[in-house]
């Protein structure tokens, strides 16, 4: 059978519980049955190849771009291993057949079993370390799902919990493990892989790969430190337990240390490592087991224990440890299987497994008993059962090991690693099944049908028949171990045999076994003292690791994430420092090459009255109306300064803006208090004041660098100089650039503009509308307001000088073609003109007098300046190509027209509008708040304090 | 000419015209009572226009001077966009009807964004990537304060558009920069300016201001600061929006100016993108730990996910360009699934976005709890699910182009990352007897898009539904 379908045979055959659960239990449980044997017997027609020392490949690419492949393998090794998963499964679904109870979902079970097989059976044949990768997970996946197959336990819940998240996260550890060896040898096929040992371990990289490997191992496989959550994974369902926590999933672990035994071992780090968790795991596992009063802790902690052994003897490096570790392998899943199984049936026919609750089951259950012995027996090391044979190459095997340049070491910890295995071995038999019979039971127990004790007891038949002949078995070890060594070693010589004359493992084992005698005679004052030993439970370790990290996690994320503006905008600068920074010092500035302008007096006191300004606005800016005066002054020096270096133009523009949004400002400021309040402490602002400095200083270094560096093209200026006139007809470079050359920029400008008063209105009506209304009706203003808000002189003056300053407007617009001037400055000079009106002589008085609604204003400026582009379209042009000529009409002079004229319009018009729409808005809010208003231009009455109530809309709406 | 260059844009074109006539169309009929159809609609034209592009579109072309590309990596992230979007949609409709919080300018919103996603992948020139970008941001700006009874929501909208003008107005001075120090806006034009091996300072400076509005666009720490606010305070499915479309559309734009801008000299930004991504992974990965709303957690998961496709970027080459879109693509549809679930978390017909609410979910609802169950594994990135072939490719991009230590730490922050994903899974499964568990949640197309998205994270597994050729063609056509 293609290893392809052996491998499939389980994932596919997973559907079929859920179907066959209709047709019965029975159906379910045979169909199921089927699908393992099935695989089985497809593996077991490889194993004359096999035997043959052949390797039986499949492959087929996968996902060829990230090197994985779907590549199979089967040699010695995967044999073993799929054999026990198949075989020990199927024995496994005989048993759970008769153990799952009625109401129990079997179809459920049996389709996370199969599922769980097929992943098992992937990881042992898969030739491709990404896909053994996958497997790997899937493990984890199915087992977790199997784990908490019984919802309702709450102890399963928390086992379940821990079981994912340390085999998770040491399989996700893994991942860069494999991928780091992956890297090294260029090739992600196990195959490959095998054959680099020179590579690997030459590699700067071995170190990391192989502890992220081992992580994965170590934790898979219930290790030091990480041997924590097999125990508390035992609230499972016993035919889960048995599985996976004995017999295969535990064993990944164990399996890929083989695996990967010919490359990675052999080292210092590989023998430091994995020989020390292995020596711990088994001394540590041992003792906790001897304490245990659940059954299952008890087999459990003994699983931890056995494994530890397994991974000791797979650390020494020697192939002789590889051959014992193979060895032990086959010897431990068939007990340890046969033993949960037992612990399965007693809390079956019991209903309990608390130990001190039971014993005298000899007689009441007495094929139990029988296998049960046999089993444990074999577990304690004692002779003609196979347990005793690889824990005889084991104390062998540590009697040379020398670790830590101590060589007693190992061999007394592994001395006391048996002694205490045989102290629960026994414990188990002694205190379960001899003593009187008891009459509490829970249930009164008797033997199980055969379905149950049929597959522990074939198992047993399998300890004894090794355990007495062990040349039996001893063509598979050898077969295996061959396959653990690849190239990397030489079988060892010897045979497998009960006596090999009285040699120090003998003696260490004899000590042992009577140790462990003693140990059960001195249980219960043993027990106590152990109770009242404080000692580390590694399950609060793990919760309070847990609660910790969150803690600490919150805490971190508290702080980043205050919901402050303030500490994300802190963050988000100081980050942009950092990387402005990292640009300076890695990146290599050239030269300057642009030489300083000197500096003269004038423009020095200007400069500094500037710096003064900015400077002095940090201190005062909570009294709002200086900052205004101090924004102003900034604004004025801005617009010498580009008045200075020859921008008249521009230096016009900045001027009329400066005054348009200092009046805007100044009204703004009539609704907001006085001063800005203080809400932040000393350490707070200089904090703050640091990282302020640190933008600053950077945003001027960087001017600095680029205005010392001549620009590295021709500036574009030189193109505009040479085609205002020419393509443009006008002088005034700026002006033309504005309406004709990027003519279509200040098209969408204008209607943005346009855009921006109408939402400043929409938003003004919306307030006034809602809550803030009523707040604006009640306000009564912090000091007392002038009698006389509209002095008679404003009035007068601004009133005569209205004309004159929409002529000055009229003038710019008309000049701006040639010289400083234009659309956009001519708008903001007549919206100041009106603007001033609305300051003098009051909000109402000026309303009143507004023939055109501002928003027509806007729409009729962008809709000239729309019709002049679309006028080009008529003379075959594109949309605003502009044209010019020149007339003469007498008496006058010979003048110039251009189209750019009528868009000029366009922009004046617009720029109009919005100016007023929005002071229009602001007046509104103003009228509502109680502000003087004058119902007429000069209605004065210095003797009032307060304004009386005047009709105004707002009034008469809302009542006072 | 015009006529070739419009043929080109007509997608992005027919898009913007159907938003528009959807706006004024409504404005002058029915208004809200055309939502929920306006909303389908939408969804209907998006998935259309992305068929178009993914079956029509062939070859490379440019359009206005080099200022707009058509190549199979725009019309990647387009057709991504475009499918996410509609999802999003789709998945919406129902949701924001039953809580009075559709309203007309939803779809229009979104199609609008979506315009302006479409043009930052395909833009191939400084104005292009800003009107884009702007475009972009300025519907999601909205979208964000949707709700605008909510305090919560205006606060985060309002933290979203100040810092987002902060970045927009970083990467313009960046622009300027750039354009100052190359004489051209056009990426063609920048990385003859630029050279190779070693930028000059001055473009050192456009490049790390560019990076940063862009890092700020797609939630890199630590530029992310707004990302928790603004998913808690949004109403969920303008998160669900947020956590997918623009990300592709911001990392695709990433992309394009790192590769066809400064493609000459990545050892200057290589490191920089590297950085932000250990940044994004680690914390993203470890502030979601302490999380018990679930938006606010996925928030977080989108800025470590959003470091790991910084990570297959930081590589520098086709490999790390097709590492990043295969990540994108799978942590789009890992989040569409996602969200629909989160959708459907409801308690007498209230949301409800507390993770503690998950309780035993799965013994009420095994199907949906299963299904949940593989999007956090696959989010996780746990094998064999699809998202773990998506942080294979971006750990292997990473370790191939040198960046050991880059990979190492991704591998440390996905364990890390791992266990609040398994935590929620632990609630739906192990988790205690609650009185206030979830009820109701019985719309069909969140359930459909559920089931869909965990399937596809199973089915995924067999060859990734051939999205690796198209990315590979598509990187190809990036680094040269």
């Amino acid at each position: 059978m293609s290893l392809f379908l052996i491998v499939a045979l389980p994932f596919l055959g997973a559907l079929l519980p859920g179907l066959m659960i209709q047709a019965g239990r029975r159906i379910c449980g045979m169909a199921t049955l089927a699908v393992t044997l099935t695989a089985l017997v497809g593996l077991l027609s490889h194993l004359p190849a096999v035997a043959r020392g052949e390797v039986v490949q499949a492959r087929l690419p996968w996902l060829p771009d990230l090197g994985l492949n779907a590549n199979f393998f089967l040699d010695g090794l995967g044999m073993m291993f799929a054999c026990l998963i198949l075989g020990i499964g199927a024995l496994i679904i005989i048993y759970a057949r008769y153990y799952l109870e009625r109401s129990d979902n079997m179809g459920e079970f049996f389709t996370y079993l199969l599922l769980f097989q097929g992943a098992m059976v992937g990881i042992v044949l898969c030739d491709n370390i990404l896909m053994l990768l996958i497997f790997w997970e899937l493990t984890s996946l199915a087992s977790f799902l199997l784990i908490g197959y019984w919802k309702h336990l709450p102890e399963g819940r928390q086992g379940a919990r821990m079981a994912l998240a340390v085999t998770g996260m040491g399989g996700l550890a893994m991942i860069g493990g494999m991928l780091l060896l992956g890297q090294i040898v260029g090739s992600y096929d196990l195959t490959a892989i095998l054959e680099n040992r020179e590579a690997i371990q030459a590699s700067p990289m071995y170190l990391p790969a192989l502890i992220l490997i081992l992580l994965g191992c170590f934790t898979k496989s219930a290790q030091f430190p990480f041997h924590f959550w097999l125990p508390h994974a035992m609230a499972a369902p016993t035919p889960v337990s048995a599985y996976l926590h004995s017999a295969t999933m535990v064993k990944a672990g164990i399996f890929l240390m083989a695996r990967m035994w010919p490359v990675l071992s052999g080292t210092e780090a590989w023998f430091a490592i994995v020989t020390t968790a292995g020596l711990i795991t088994m001394v540590l596992g041992a003792l906790i087991a001897i304490f245990k009063n659940d059954l299952k802790a008890l087999l459990a902690f003994s699983t931890v224990s056995h494994l530890g052994l397994i991974t000791m003897l797979l650390g020494t490096g020697t192939p002789y440890g590889a051959m014992a570790a193979v060895f032990h392998i086959i010897n431990h899943a068939t007990f340890k299987a046969a033993l949960f199984m037992s612990a399965g049936i007693i809390d079956h026919e019991a209903h309990t497994r608390h130990i001190p609750a039971l014993g005298g089951l000899r007689k009441l259950m007495p094929i139990t008993f029988v296998f049960a012995t046999i089993a444990s027996l074999s577990m304690a090391g004692i002779p003609f059962f196979n347990g005793f044979l690889s824990k005889e190459m084991m104390l062998e095997e540590a009697a040379h090991t020398t670790l830590f340049d101590t060589p007693w070491l190992a061999p007394v910890l592994a001395t006391i690693g048996a002694l205490l295995s045989a102290a629960y071995s026994f414990r188990y038999i002694s205190h379960v099944f001899l003593g009187p019979v008891r009459d509490d039971y829970p249930h009164k127990p008797h033997d199980p049908g055969f379905g149950m004790w049929g597959p522990p007891a074939f198992l047993t038949v399998l300890v004894v028949v090794i355990g007495v002949a062990p040349f039996l078995a001893e063509p598979a070890v050898r077969l295996v171990t061959s396959a653990v060594l690849g190239n990397a070693g030489e079988l060892p010589g010897g045979h497998l045999a009960i006596w090999h004359g009285v040699t120090p493992a003998l003696k260490m084992s004899g000590i042992a076994v009577l140790g462990g005698l003693l140990i059960l005679l001195a249980w219960h004052p043993l027990s106590r003292a152990w109770e009242a030993t404080p000692r580390p439970e590694a399950k609060t370790i793990f919760d309070g690791v847990i609660r910790g990290s969150a803690g600490a996690a919150g805490w971190l994320t508290q702080r980043l994430h205050d919901g402050s503006l303030t500490r994300y905008a802190l963050i988000f600068m100081v980050a942009v420092v950092a990387l402005g920074a990292h640009a300076w010092f890695t990146g290599t500035a050239t030269a300057p090459n642009r030489e300083l302008i000197p500096l003269e007096p004038l423009p020095a006191a200007g400069w500094l009255l500037l710096v003064t300004a900015a400077v002095f606005l940090v201190f005062i800016h909570r009294n709002r109306l200086l900052a205004l005066v101090m924004m102003g002054v900034i604004g004025l020096m801005v617009s010498i300064a580009f008045n200075y270096l020859s921008a008249p133009d521009l230096a016009l523009t900045q001027i009329s803006v400066e005054v348009v949004t200092i009046i805007l400002m100044l009204l703004a400021l009539n609704f907001l208090p006085n001063t800005t309040p203080v809400e932040s402490g000393w350490p707070r602002r200089i904090r703050d004041g640091i990282v302020a400095l640190a933008g600053g200083i950077a945003a001027a270094g960087l001017t600095y660098t680029i205005l010392v560096q001549n620009p590295v093209m021709e500036p574009i200026s030189g193109y505009h100089l040479e085609n205002a006139y020419k393509g443009g007809g006008g002088h005034n470079v700026v002006n033309v650039i504005l309406v004709d050359i990027r003519g279509f920029d200040t098209f969408g400008e204008i209607i943005v503009l346009g855009i921006a008063a109408l939402i400043i209105y929409a938003l003004t009506e919306a307030l006034l509308r809602g809550p803030v209304r009523a707040r604006l009706i009640k306000r009564r203003p912090d000091q007392p307001r002038s009698g006389d808000a509209h002095p008679l002189m404003m009035v007068v003056v601004t009133r005569v000088m209205l004309p004159v300053m929409l002529m000055v407007g009229l003038y710019i617009f008309l000049r701006g073609h040639n010289e400083p001037g234009g659309g956009f400055i001519a708008g903001l000079v007549v919206a100041i003109a009106v603007v001033v009106q609305y300051m003098a002589s009051g909000f109402a008085w000026a309303d009143e007098r507004i023939r055109y609604p501002y928003h027509g204003i806007i729409g009729s400026g962008v809709f000239v300046a729309g019709l002049t582009g679309i006028g080009a379209w008529f003379a075959g042009a594109p949309f605003l190509t502009s044209a010019f000529g020149y007339f003469r009409i007498p008496p006058m002079e010979e003048f110039e027209l251009a189209t750019a004229m009528a868009f000029d319009l366009g922009v004046f018009l617009a720029v109009v509008g919005a100016v007023m729409l929005s002071l229009h808005s602001f007046s509104r809010i103003a009228r509502l708040a109680d502000m003087p208003v004058n119902e007429h231009a000069m209605d004065i009455d210095p003797s009032r304090e307060m304004p009386q109530s005047h009709p105004s809309e707002g009034r008469t709406e809302g009542g006072t | 000419m015009f006529q070739t260059d419009f043929n080109i844009i007509l997608p992005e074109v027919v898009l913007a015209v159907y938003a528009m006539l959807a706006l004024v169309g409504a404005v002058y009929t029915g208004k809200d009572k055309l939502a929920p159809a306006m909303t389908w609609l939408t969804a209907i034209v998006m998935v259309l226009i992305a068929a178009w592009i993914g079956f029509a579109g062939d070859g490379s072309h440019l359009a206005f001077g080099g200022m707009f590309h058509d190549d199979p990596f725009s019309r990647f992230g387009k057709v991504t966009i475009l499918l996410s979007a509609a999802a999003v949609l789709a998945m919406s409709a129902e949701y924001m009807e039953r809580r009075g919080l559709l309203r007309f300018e939803f779809p229009v919103l979104v199609a609008l964004s979506v315009v302006g996603m479409m043009m930052m992948v395909s833009a191939g020139d400084l104005m292009s990537l800003y009107m884009g970008l702007e475009l972009q941001s300025l519907a999601l700006y909205v979208l964000a304060s949707l709700r605008r009874e909510s305090a919560k929501s205006t606060e985060a909208g309002l933290k979203y558009f100040v810092l987002g003008s902060l970045s927009s107005g970083l990467l313009l001075f960046g622009a300027s920069l750039t354009y100052g120090f190359s004489g051209t806006t056009l990426f063609s034009g920048i990385i003859e300016a630029a050279g190779a091996g070693q930028a000059p300072v001055g473009l050192l400076f456009g490049l790390v201001l560019i990076a940063s509005g862009l890092a700020f666009k797609v939630s890199a720490v630590p530029f992310h600061m707004w990302t928790p606010d603004v998913y808690e305070g949004a109403p969920t499915p303008v998160t669900a929006f947020f956590a997918t479309a623009p990300k592709v559309a911001a990392m695709g734009l990433f992309a394009r100016v790192l590769h066809d801008a400064f493609g000459g000299v990545v050892g200057d930004w290589q490191q920089i993108i590297a950085v932000l991504s250990v940044l994004s992974m680690f914390l993203g990965s470890i502030a979601a730990i302490g999380q018990r709303n679930i938006k606010r957690l996925m928030a977080y998961s989108s800025i470590a996910h959003m470091g790991y496709a910084l990570m297959g970027l930081s590589a520098g080459n086709a490999f790390g360009v097709q590492a990043m879109l295969v990540y994108m693509a799978i942590y789009v549809t890992m989040n569409v699934g996602t969200f629909a679930f989160i959708l459907s978390m409801e308690r007498d017909g209230q949301p409800v976005v507390e993770i503690d609410a998950l309780n035993l979910y799965a013994r009420r609802e095994p199907g949906k709890a299963l299904a949940l169950l593989v999007l956090m594994f696959s989010l996780a990135g746990v094998p064999p699910l699809v998202g773990f072939f998506g942080k294979l490719y971006v750990l292997r991009a990473a370790y191939e182009a040198g960046l050991i230590w880059l990979a190492v730490l991704g591998m440390v922050a996905s364990v890390i990352g791992a266990f609040y994903y398994l935590r929620i899974v632990y609630y739906m499964y192990f988790g205690e007897e609650r009185e206030e568990g979830l009820d109701g949640g019985k719309s069909p197309v969140l359930w459909a898009f559920l089931m869909g998205s965990a399937a596809i994270m199973l089915l995924g597994v067999v060859n990734l539904f051939g999205i690796e050729g198209v990315a590979q063609a598509a990187a190809a056509t990036l680094v040269h």
